[in-house]
């Protein structure tokens, strides 16, 4: 098992590094293109909604990513340490209304889809979420 | 991400490159408001370079349609790169946007 720990501070831009972070775990994993794309994708998502959900906001904190990859096997915790908040939450439906999509909730669908296992915790002052990719993306 | 826009007869082409996400998604936002701001009923995005396309990404090319159907006219895709088509369809939403083969054809479809 291989793990990676790196502190990033809570921008939208710096999403896209935490995307290569996780990229690079995919990578270890020996994921195709796709399900490493959905694992960014998936992991983006959650940082975003931390943001701007969590902290309410740009700059207001950092994010702590930790991967653990193993052959066939990623998985992503997320810990912030904004209020109380899952940036998870299963949405009500997972199948949206193509003509009035709730644009909102669309990223909690696309996390929910790609993820097989999502567990949110809250550990004394952080808020802490574990992402975990086992399967082939089959979407 | 960059945005080139080319305005023929049927349809303004708006090509996108790079990551669209939410660090990047108001500056295409802006782009293609301003494009309906000013008259323009039918729009290609030709995808075809975007490496990467978020939620935030597709709020915007929602929006857009929105706008666009309720003005009369629509939005198709040209030439989705696979991130495109996985974003899409991982949402559900690719049932949304006609999709094209080349430029050519997405603008040939008004």
């Amino acid at each position: 098992m291989t793990l990676h720990r790196e502190t990033f501070p809570a921008y939208l831009r710096t999403i896209e590094l935490v995307c290569r972070f996780v990229g690079k775990a995919s990578d270890e994993a020996g994921f195709d293109q796709r399900t490493r794309y959905g694992c960014q994708l998936a992991v983006g998502e959650a940082c975003e909604n931390i943001i701007k959900h969590g902290y309410g906001g740009e700059g207001r904190g950092n994010i702590l990513v930790t991967t653990e990859s193993s052959a066939g096997e990623v998985s992503v915790e997320l810990r912030d340490t904004a209020p109380p908040f899952n940036p998870a939450g299963k949405p009500p439906n997972l199948d949206l209304d193509p003509e009035n999509p709730q644009v909102g909730g669309v990223g909690l669908v696309i996390i929910h889809r790609v993820m097989d296992e999502i567990y949110y915790s809250r550990d004394g002052d952080c808020n802490c979420l574990t992402l975990r990719k086992k399967n082939r993306l089959s979407i | 991400m960059e945005i080139k826009t080319t305005e023929y007869k049927r349809a303004a082409v708006v090509s996108v490159s790079g990551r669209v996400d939410s660090a990047t998604s108001g500056e295409l936002e802006t782009a293609l408001k301003a494009l309906i701001g000013k008259g323009t009923r039918n729009i290609v995005l030709d995808l075809s370079a975007v490496d990467f396309l978020s939620s935030s990404g597709l709020r915007v090319m929602v929006t857009t349609r929105k706008a666009l159907k309720e003005a009369g006219g629509e939005v198709v895709i040209a030439q989705p790169s696979d991130r495109v088509r996985e974003t899409l369809e991982l949402a559900g939403l690719d049932v949304l946007f006609p999709s094209h083969p080349t430029r050519e054809a997405a603008v040939a479809s008004f």
